[in-house]
């Protein structure tokens, strides 16, 4: 009886989590299929009135797709630079300390901890002299860089727990370490990239901090910039904002269910063990 | 020609830091470097700069709103944290255990982390409407109307509900460290200390806690970090109002920007990368010597 009893206050505990956790996401789709007469509570009234309509409307005047598609090439483009520019560095630090790569290493951890915006005025010059606002390129590459301590440092903690020996063979048929790694090591990193892929890649789905600065054409912007759009352009349309933004979620809430899995993995010996 | 090639190609594992060493270096290095010259300027984006020495520092001295930015910025990491740390760490606690679904409700609960913090502000900007909110008529139906307030207009409330906004989401975040770190103890020492006679507080003190050092650190590190940068929540809420109720850092260096006081928004940048990286060091320094006594 008791063991039941203790069970049923765990399964309590856990749906409190689970509401708590839901309320946000519940209040978003709330609003995104409610008429706009309706935008606000009037009375204790939880259901909405399904005008799905909101979603088209979006679209259209967002032009979401648009910052869809602006948003998959900046992070799919960054997140490939930065996990080839990451784990070779990583490679190099955890197995070849020498001056050059451990001096990398510590500048890198010692900017992690460095908000972006603290560079944004020179950077804003920089971005001018390259062409670099208002393009896709240029943002990927900022983002890639970004991100690039956190990752960098994941990496290399994830490579010393390797045993060196997993290269040593490939190196005895022939190979140099730099070909060794491409052809061994680099096939044990799959947890180490998912949370690499998890973790960089909200932050710079979702970044706006940067964004707001360097893409301030409407052709090129992201969707932060796209639904932060509804406050200002038209006045806080709340139902055309939630529905962009339920919109604009659903690739990173995909792209989190499909590497989740290996994410928890590569967090455990990247960051804890390391 | 050759054996030249053959050298490079034999030692091209030596600098593979190379390209992300050079890219990082265009994109941070550089641009930190120059901050520290235009820091030092009256720059203002348009006009000529003139050096002006150190008195962009001392103006930020002098500066109610800049300190009160400054200020808004220490209460909100020094709230956040503990917050994030002891829920984070309840959470783990109880989706460790053996129970049914427990890999579905870790899911939902780290979805929070997943949707971008300026929605996150937005939805909560909407639940905390005076009137028309989500929670003023759940407080109404639940007959504790006298609870309701204009929580985000009023100065003595705002920055306390965008903190429990900044949990809310991120617990998640924190309680997933958490639990990689719980799988990390051995059962061995459980079992030990049970043997012992140790029950479940003395076992969670003597155990759990200091097996868990390392994740406590990357957490409470990371909650810092990310708690000093804060910027897009309160975008989303306040827009640092009431007044400058709720300016961070972050929000005036930006506005600063915006408005041409180019140079002195750098200073102050400068001023606050100082400040997040003293007490972050002091951390890694006084946990370092606490894991060594272990």
């Amino acid at each position: 009886m008791k063991k039941v009893s203790i069970l049923a206050i765990k399964y309590i505990v856990y749906g409190v989590m689970v509401a708590i956790s839901i309320v946000p996401f519940y209040i978003l789709f709330y609003l995104s299929v409610n008429s706009p007469s309706r935008s606000y509570f009037e009375s204790m009234n939880l259901l909405p009135d399904w005008q799905f309509y909101n979603y088209m409307e979006a679209w259209k005047q967002s032009n979401i797709g648009l910052s869809i598609f602006n948003s998959i090439v900046i992070t799919v483009g960054a997140l490939v630079l930065l996990v080839l520019l990451a784990s070779a560095a990583g490679y190099s630090i955890a197995r070849f300390p020498n001056v050059f790569n451990r001096t990398v290493f510590i500048v890198l951890l010692l900017c992690m901890m460095i908000p972006a915006i603290i560079v944004t005025v020179p950077l804003y010059t920089l971005m001018k002299d390259i062409g670099g606002i208002n393009s896709r390129w240029a943002m990927t590459l900022l983002q890639t860089s970004t991100m690039l301590p956190f990752a960098v440092f994941l990496y290399t903690s994830f490579i010393k727990s390797i045993p060196k020996e997993i290269e040593e063979s490939a190196i005895i048929d022939g190979c140099t370490h730099f070909t060794a790694f491409w052809r061994v090591t680099f096939h044990f990193l799959k947890p180490v990239n998912s949370s690499v892929v998890i973790l960089a890649g909200m932050r710079i789905w979702n970044n706006y901090d940067q964004a707001i600065f360097f893409l301030q054409d409407s052709s090129v912007r992201t969707i932060p910039l796209a639904v932060s759009a509804f406050f200002q352009k038209y006045g806080a349309d709340w139902n055309l904002m939630a529905a962009a933004s339920m919109i604009g979620l659903l690739p990173a809430v995909l792209l989190f269910l499909f590497f989740q899995k290996s994410f928890v993995k590569g967090i455990t010996t990247g960051a804890i063990k390391g | 020609m050759y054996s030249l090639l053959n050298r490079i190609n034999t030692r091209l594992h030596l600098f593979m830091t190379v390209p992300a060493a050079l890219l990082y270096g265009i994109f941070f290095i550089y641009p930190l470097i120059q901050g520290i010259g235009i820091s030092m300027t009256d720059s203002n984006g348009v006009t000529e700069p003139n050096f002006i020495g150190l008195q962009n520092f001392i103006e930020f001295f002098n500066d109610d709103r800049a300190k009160g930015a400054l200020m808004n910025t220490i209460y909100f990491a020094v709230g956040s944290a503990p917050l994030l740390n002891i829920f984070g760490l309840a959470y783990a606690l109880f989706l460790d255990q053996n129970i049914r679904g427990r890999t579905f409700i870790r899911t939902i609960v780290y979805m929070p982390a997943v949707i971008s913090p300026l929605i996150m502000g937005y939805i909560w900007y909407f639940i905390m409407q005076p009137q028309r909110g989500f929670l003023y008529h759940v407080l109404e139906s639940m007959h504790l109307g006298f609870l309701n307030g204009n929580w985000l207009a009023d100065s003595s409330t705002a920055l306390n509900v965008i903190i429990m906004v900044n949990v809310w989401q991120f617990v998640g975040m924190t309680m997933i460290i958490y639990l990689a770190g719980l799988q990390g103890i051995p059962g061995e020492l459980y079992e030990a200390s049970k043997i012992d006679g140790a029950g479940y507080l003395a076992r969670l003190r003597y155990v759990t806690i200091p097996m868990l050092y390392p994740a406590i650190k990357i957490n409470v590190v990371t909650n810092i970090i990310g708690s000093l940068a804060v910027f897009e929540i309160i975008m989303a809420m306040t827009e640092g109002g009431p007044g400058y109720a709720t300016e961070s850092m972050s929000i005036f260096i930006m506005r600063m920007m915006y408005g041409s006081f180019t140079g002195y928004s750098t200073a102050v940048a400068l001023i606050m990368f100082v400040v997040i990286v003293i007490p972050v060091f002091i951390f890694l320094r006084a946990t370092k010597s606490k894991e060594m006594e272990m």
